[in-house]
């Protein structure tokens, strides 16, 4: 949709050059219409369908005598971009709401067995949340910087949103590259068992993961998680390339290109960060002993039964006893959640 | 050495008042941009400048203490644009713009608005260096002078004074120029030149042989008046960007045409109404293709040609061969533009007429320019305002330079070389004229009329062919020996053609001295391991004295600052030099020096005692410097001072300024004008060719000068001329002692023109201009082709000249090379010309940050054809062989600026060659920003037939991908 | 109240760069940093025009709607200036300007441009006028000394203006009347170019 609407501007900006540049340039100008501005840069649009020409200056784009995608890029930020991404984000967190409210907190069918599954390796949870915090830092400054305008001026002042914001700047084009390796490296553990499996996959969805009724049969991952394995993996591929083309510019990227792929960073982010919400919030405070599986690595076998079926039937045989530090249910943990 | 402030921030913090702010409150400050906005109109038209701006100005500048606004003037061209230099506690912290100059208005090009960089930067010539080994090292002045001196003798003695070669420069203040021409004449040599031989030695020569004198005849300001201005090889958009604001003037006020006819669509070509693509090369052809169509539609102006041109009758003969079909087939241009270019020009008089280098830099160079006079003169457009041959010169002070005669041809004052030219100046000098002739070697090497003449009175070798000075056989020069040492004093070598040969000659030499702000070219290219010495000289902006501009105004300079490091100005390294050979005495007799510094306002009131011939006697230190405190009381179109200090004055007092300044002459703002009484700027044609030629008149008939009492035509004024008119007895008795045998040259007092003045009277006489120049070889103007031809099929009709076996002192080619077909190998036409960022050879301007970041690469312009055809792409390296095998290697630039077959290159470049990068071999920190190739190591051999102007704008070579 | 433009005459504007010294002299702007710059469209060819571009002061400006940080302020003069302590350098305003005027010191790895620099009009930035601090961060400010842009004061053919927008407009009308419509037919000859 967005490629749409910016491929529609800078057509019609084009279209526009040529109808201009149909009419017989011999023709004087209006003469008590003179606006200096905007009398050069007519004449310059009549006579010239490409506003492109030479000049011995050599930073990037000086030859560029008109940047015409500069307005569509303004408009996309300015008013798509930054209103949207506003939106979107508060959608999201008062859906969270609004399911929290009509479902509450989703708790073990049949408590917990005491008996407890290897489910990550300590390779796997370091590299989860390796990820997860350079996502979630990169997520905040690159909010900082889009909505920070908006929200933290009137905190801050001018001056001290200028530090945040060089902050904010610092810690995300240097960490930007560091989520590169963090990403990868998840994606090399996690998709083994991310593999789709369609018929289980589909039923899984059909039932709608069984938030609504009865659980669904689910592998090792059931379809949801394997859908933001995927959708985190590919969008996050896009987020990483546009990325790195943003935060490395010496490979003379023009500016269209840089507006490219701002596009294509900022539209990929922003979805990533709305579903991993949703991906936060179900890890988090929905499901009960939940989140002590990344915690700890290991699940409560009820759990793993409730949630996980095919995978319970295939690993049951590894279950072994809480250890006695770990054996209390999780108050803590619900408390701090709850509270969240 | 100075310590050096890189920033000029550094001293206005060091004046703490300067903090607050001089307009206090906002209300006033939007007040001010009320009045502000008026000084935008001013700028704009070029008119006025809001008093109530500068004065504020001011005030913000003295608050801050000690800011001192110094008047001086661009060193970067011939325009001579004015600069308001601020200096605080010796440091050039900004620069302003003069919008009270006349001639510029406060604007100004690349170059001009850039120089304050010259007073921070520092890739510069910093000491006096010799190389040692191959390696430069740092020596004292004294060493430098003694060791220069020693060996100077030493050559003088084995091969006399004629083997060593003072190479002057354009660059110089009239006064060092002066001082450097009387220099090499105490010396005993006239193997003196300078740029100016490669520049507009063809118009000076053609000029000066056509109608008296050798100079742009109007100037930028008088082309308001014009109502067609055409430009023939002239691209000022690069070369000369202020003269766009005098030429735009006068298309956009009195919406004169522009034509412009070159092999090149320039940045000025964009701006023209008409524009002619002549292949390169045949200026000739195409101006006699345009007086065809003059002549065929009887446009000429016939009275004007009856009473003050002789010779039409031979041109018109010879432009009748120039049917419009042989034109295109010549230059390329079909008849339909030449007609309506020349239309153009007949319906709009009077139009004027510039031309640059695109004319002159050819071996035809005389013919051109002469064609171009012929042309203004059939239209009539010859000695009136807004018409004229408006020949932009180049360097800021070439016209000074030539007018000085550092110059291998002739003596100060274009005086020439004879005996009676030598005795006038060993008069002005105070010294025995036996003495002077003692100097020079006592040889005759050249015959006149079956007499042997004295070297002392054959022109020396110029500075084109001094190559050839060292390279060729001795047997074959005209003077003792071969030149054995070399004076690069302000001179860039890759200005010169035959770049390899250059480099051959520099390695044969015993002992070169360049004396330069910068190491030059010079320093770089000869494969030495000694002899080399660089002495570091002051620029213009560290010295002081008069510049004439192209127009002839004479403009005075204030120091801007301190020499740098330990350079000095060229006045005072001559003195250091004359006193070690022992001529100090000589060259010095009436010019007082301190410490070593020679009086720079001694030297020109010498100058003002000894310059009859062309006026350089009324522009006394005290009326210039009078001149340069008033600027804004001189009219912007006309020139000439409104009230004021200097009422009545024109601008600079162009020459001829006649008699003495107590004489007060304005200035002649339009040479040749007879619409103003001489007294009042007025002229005539100049008596310089005789009273008549075959039984036919040469002085002029029926036309004369305002208030002139001879009605008539009249030769130009002596003692008895005097006497015979009963004029004699207005001189006073001191007058008439010293004009006694005297003409209006040669008469020191000055009482000749005086009294020739008061009769209304043109003191050099009243004569026709001449269309047809007897003494020259081609008489009437002819197209040639060029030697090196792409042409074969008009080699037979038009011919080059034979060779010649000594001319200034040596033999030079022209048909032999013709002969031989290097089309086939090298099928390019090659040419070269100007880029705005850069002057001359360079050296200075790729040693300007703010410049050298605007031009980085040297680069061949190639047609998309030749391109496709050679398999470059653009921004390739590509290889450009000249026809005599010499090749350098550039970045291609595609473009369709040049014609199919054509491709240019810019000639500022120079420290890398044929493919090698000559920048270890500068001194440390020395080096130019930018190096490239030099365009003239392609360029090829050829002279023009009269002054042995290089060919540097028509060659033949091959382009290959590197 | 004054509104600040830049104009230039397209039909004088021959490339000389004198602006872009200008400016480097007058701020002392180093190698690779230009805050104008000029343009040339149709190079070499029929119609061929030079236009000098840097910072027009947009009344609506992109660069100021876009920036993350809102470093951009517009002057009681229309003057739009930026505060350099508040910039982060992120490159925005570079991509929405349409002149493309902003520039930046550097273009380092890890996005590290330096604070951006451009015009200002020679009007400085938001320290106290003509103070040392100004002048090291935006370059002298001749506005507050009375005096208008450098480069457009050396413009060697009057082709760039800088001034009150309204009296800019009243020169560029007389020279459209002055040239007539003459002038607007450029190109026709031109064309007739061979080659």
């Amino acid at each position: 949709m967005r490629v749409h609407t910016l491929l529609m501007m800078v057509c019609l900006l084009l279209v526009g050059f040529q109808l201009q540049a149909a009419d017989p340039p011999s023709k004087p100008p209006e003469l008590s219409s003179i606006a200096p501005g905007a009398e050069l840069w007519r004449d310059v649009r009549q006579r010239d369908q490409d506003v492109t020409g030479t000049t011995q200056v050599r930073s990037p784009g000086a030859d560029v005598l008109i940047n015409v995608s500069g307005q569509a890029w303004r408009e996309y930020r300015m008013q798509e971009l930054i209103p949207l991404s506003g939106a979107a984000i508060a959608i999201v967190l008062f859906v969270i709401l609004l399911f929290r409210l009509v479902r509450g907190r989703i708790m073990l069918e049949n408590g917990r067995s005491g008996l407890r599954i290897l489910r990550f390796t300590t390779n796997q949870r370091v590299a989860h949340w390796a990820t997860a915090i350079l996502f979630s830092i990169l997520g905040l400054t690159g909010l900082t910087l889009l909505l920070g305008r908006s929200f933290l001026i009137p905190v801050f002042g001018a001056e001290g949103f200028g530090t945040i914001a060089a902050g904010a700047k610092f810690l995300h084009d240097y960490l930007g590259p560091v989520f590169v390796f963090a990403l990868t490296w998840l994606f090399v553990l996690f998709v083994r068992d991310n593999i789709p499996s369609p018929k289980v996959d589909l039923q899984w969805l059909l039932k709608g993961g069984g938030l609504f009724g009865k659980h669904a049969h689910a592998p090792r991952y059931n379809a949801g998680e394997k859908l933001w394995f995927w959708l985190a993996s590919i969008v996050g591929l896009a987020v990483i390339i546009s990325g790195l083309v943003l935060d490395f510019p010496i490979f003379g990227q023009t500016r269209s290109t840089m507006e490219f792929y701002h596009w294509v960073h900022s539209i990929a982010a922003i979805v990533l960060i709305v579903v991993s919400f949703g991906h936060i919030y179900m890890g988090t405070a929905a499901l009960e002993a939940t989140f002590e599986v990344m915690q700890t690595g290991y699940c409560d076998s009820n759990w793993a039964k409730e949630h996980h079926d095919l995978w319970y039937d295939e690993v049951k045989d590894s279950e072994e006893p809480v250890p006695q530090q770990q054996a209390q249910p999780d108050p803590g943990a619900r408390q701090s959640t709850d509270s969240a | 050495m100075k310590k050096l402030t890189r920033t000029s921030h550094d001293v206005q913090q060091s004046a703490p008042e300067q903090a607050t702010s001089p307009v206090p409150g906002a209300l006033s400050r939007r007040a001010f941009l009320k009045n502000s906005s008026l000084m935008a109109g001013g700028a704009a038209l070029a008119t006025t400048v809001s008093p109530v701006m500068m004065k504020k100005a001011d005030a913000a500048v003295t608050s801050g203490g000690k800011t001192e606004e110094i008047k001086t003037i661009c060193t970067h061209c011939s325009v001579g644009c004015g600069i308001i230099a601020e200096v605080q506690n010796g440091v050039w912290t900004g620069q302003e713009p003069a919008f009270d100059h006349p001639f510029n208005k406060g604007a100004h090009c690349a170059k001009g608005a850039s120089i304050r960089e010259h007073g921070h930067g520092e890739r510069r010539l910093k000491y006096p260096t010799k190389l040692v080994d191959g390696k430069w090292q740092k020596i004292s002045w004294d060493q430098a002078i003694d060791e220069i001196g020693d060996k100077l003798l030493e050559i003088r003695k084995t091969s006399g004074p004629d083997s060593v070669y003072w190479l002057g420069s354009a660059k110089h203040s009239n006064e060092q120029a002066y001082l450097f021409r009387k220099f090499a004449a105490m010396w005993g040599t006239n193997n003196v030149d300078h740029q100016a031989r490669i520049c507009h030695s063809t118009t000076v020569a053609g000029v000066a042989n056509t109608w008296g004198y050798g100079a742009m005849t109007n100037s930028y300001n008088d082309i308001h008046f014009s109502k067609a201005i055409l430009m023939i090889g002239s691209n000022p958009t690069e070369a000369h960007p202020v003269a766009l604001q005098h030429i735009f003037k006068a298309k956009e006020e009195n919406n004169a045409p522009v034509i412009v006819i070159d092999p090149r669509y320039t940045r000025t070509a964009a701006h023209a109404n008409h524009y002619l693509k002549i292949r390169p090369g045949t200026d000739v052809a195409i101006i006699w293709g345009m007086m065809w169509h003059i002549f065929e539609n009887n446009w000429q102006d016939k009275e004007f040609i009856r009473q003050r041109v002789y010779g039409m009758a031979d041109v018109m003969k010879e432009v009748k061969k120039w049917n419009p079909a042989e034109v295109e087939r010549v230059t390329g241009v079909p008849e339909a533009q030449v007609y309506e270019a020349t239309k153009a020009m007949a319906d709009n008089r009077p139009g004027t007429f510039i031309w640059c280098m695109g004319g002159t830099q050819h071996t035809i160079g005389n013919n051109n320019t002469r064609a171009y006079c012929a042309f203004q003169l059939a239209l009539g457009n010859m000695g009136v305002s807004g018409g004229g041959a408006n020949i932009f010169r180049g360097h800021d002070n070439v016209q000074g330079a030539t007018d000085l005669g550092v110059l291998s041809n002739t003596l100060p004052g274009y005086y020439g070389l004879s005996a009676g030219s030598w005795k006038h100046w060993s008069r002005v000098w105070g010294l025995d004229y036996e003495w002077v002739k003692g100097q020079f070697d006592d040889g005759s090497y050249e015959q006149s009329k079956g007499k042997d003449v004295h070297v002392m009175n054959t022109k020396g070798i110029p500075v084109s062919r001094w190559i050839d000075g060292v390279l060729e056989d001795k047997a074959n020069i005209a003077q003792k020996d071969n030149l054995k040492a070399m004076f690069f004093w302000g001179h860039a070598p890759n200005s010169q053609t035959r770049g390899v040969e250059q480099k051959k000659a520099m390695d044969g030499l015993e002992m070169m001295v360049i004396v330069d702000p910068y190491p030059t070219a010079s320093a770089v290219m000869p494969d030495r391991k000694d002899g080399i010495y660089l002495l570091p000289a002051a620029t213009q902006m560290e010295t002081y004295g008069s510049v004439t501009a192209s127009n002839r105004s004479f403009q005075w300079r204030s120091k801007v600052i301190d020499p740098m490091f330990e350079s000095l100005p060229d006045h005072t390294i001559m003195y250091k030099m004359a006193k070690k050979l022992g001529l100090d005495e000589q060259l010095f007799k009436n010019i007082a020096v301190n410490g070593e510094e020679p009086l720079v306002e001694d030297i020109l009131r010498e100058i003002n005692s000894g310059m009859w011939t062309i006026g350089y006697t009324g522009q006394s230190p005290e009326r210039l410097k009078k001149h340069q405190e008033n600027w804004g009381t001189f009219d912007y179109d006309t020139l000439k001072a409104e009230g004021g200090p200097a009422n009545g004055d024109f601008y600079g007092l162009p020459w001829p300024s006649w008699g003495t300044p107590e004489m007060n002459h304005p200035g002649t703002p339009n040479l040749y004008d007879t619409s103003k009484s001489v007294a009042d700027g007025g002229l005539t044609f100049r008596a310089r060719f005789g009273v008549e030629r075959d039984g036919v008149n040469l002085l002029a008939e029926g036309s004369f000068g305002k208030d002139s009492e001879i009605k008539d035509g009249y030769p130009e004024f002596s003692d008895k001329v005097l006497k015979k008119l009963g004029w004699w007895d207005d001189l006073t008795a001191d007058e008439k002692a010293a004009a006694e045998g005297k003409n209006w040259k040669t008469d020191l007092s000055g009482g000749i023109q005086r009294v020739a003045i008061k009769h209304g009277c043109s003191p050099f006489g009243n004569a026709k201009a001449r269309a047809m120049v007897w003494t020259f070889p081609d008489p009437v103007p002819i197209h040639r082709e060029p030697l090196y031809t792409s042409r074969r099929d008009l080699v037979e009709k038009y011919p080059t000249y034979e060779d010649r076996k000594s001319f200034w002192r040596l033999p030079t080619r022209y048909k032999s090379i013709q002969d031989k077909d290097f089309s086939k190998e090298y099928p390019i036409i090659l040419t070269s010309g100007r880029l705005v960022e850069y002057e001359g050879g360079g050296d200075e301007t790729r040693s300007n940050a703010w410049l050298a970041e605007l031009q980085q690469d040297m680069f061949v312009e190639i047609h998309p054809r030749d391109a496709n055809d050679a398999g470059i792409k653009d921004g390739d390296d590509v290889w450009v062989e000249g026809a005599e095998a010499s090749k350098v290697k550039v970045k291609a630039m595609i473009t369709r600026r040049v014609g199919s077959g054509v491709a240019f290159m810019p000639f500022h470049f120079a420290g890398h060659m044929q493919g090698e990068n000559l920048l270890d071999k500068y001194p440390e920190g020395a080096a130019p920003y930018v190096l490239g190739e030099a365009a003239n190591t392609a360029f090829t051999y050829g002279y023009d037939s009269v002054t042995q102007m290089q060919e540097s704008k028509c060659s033949l070579c091959r382009i290959t991908k590197a | 109240m004054a509104r600040m433009k830049f104009y230039c005459d397209a039909e004088r504007c021959i490339e000389c760069n004198a602006c872009v010294t200008a400016c480097k002299n007058e701020h002392e702007i180093p190698w690779g940093v230009n805050r104008r710059r000029v343009v040339t469209i149709k190079d070499g060819e029929p119609g061929e025009r030079s236009l000098s571009v840097a910072c027009m002061h947009c009344s609506d400006a992109p660069c100021a709607a876009v920036c993350p940080v809102d470093c951009f302020y517009t002057t009681g003069d229309g003057i739009v200036l930026h505060d350099k302590d508040i910039c982060i350098g992120c490159g925005y305003c570079f991509y929405a300007c349409p002149f493309g005027a902003p520039q930046f010191p550097e273009a380092a790895a890890f996005s590290s441009r330096g604070k951006m620099d451009k015009c200002t009009f020679c009007a400085g930035g938001p320290e106290e006028d003509q103070s040392s601090d100004e002048y090291k961060k935006y370059g002298r400010n001749r506005i507050s000394e009375g005096k208008l842009p450098l480069c457009a004061e050396m413009c060697s053919t009057k082709a760039l203006l800088a001034g009150d927008g309204d009296v800019l407009s009243d020169i560029y009308r007389k020279r459209v009347i002055n040239r007539g419509a003459s002038a607007f037919e450029w190109g026709v000859n031109n064309s007739k170019i061979p080659g």
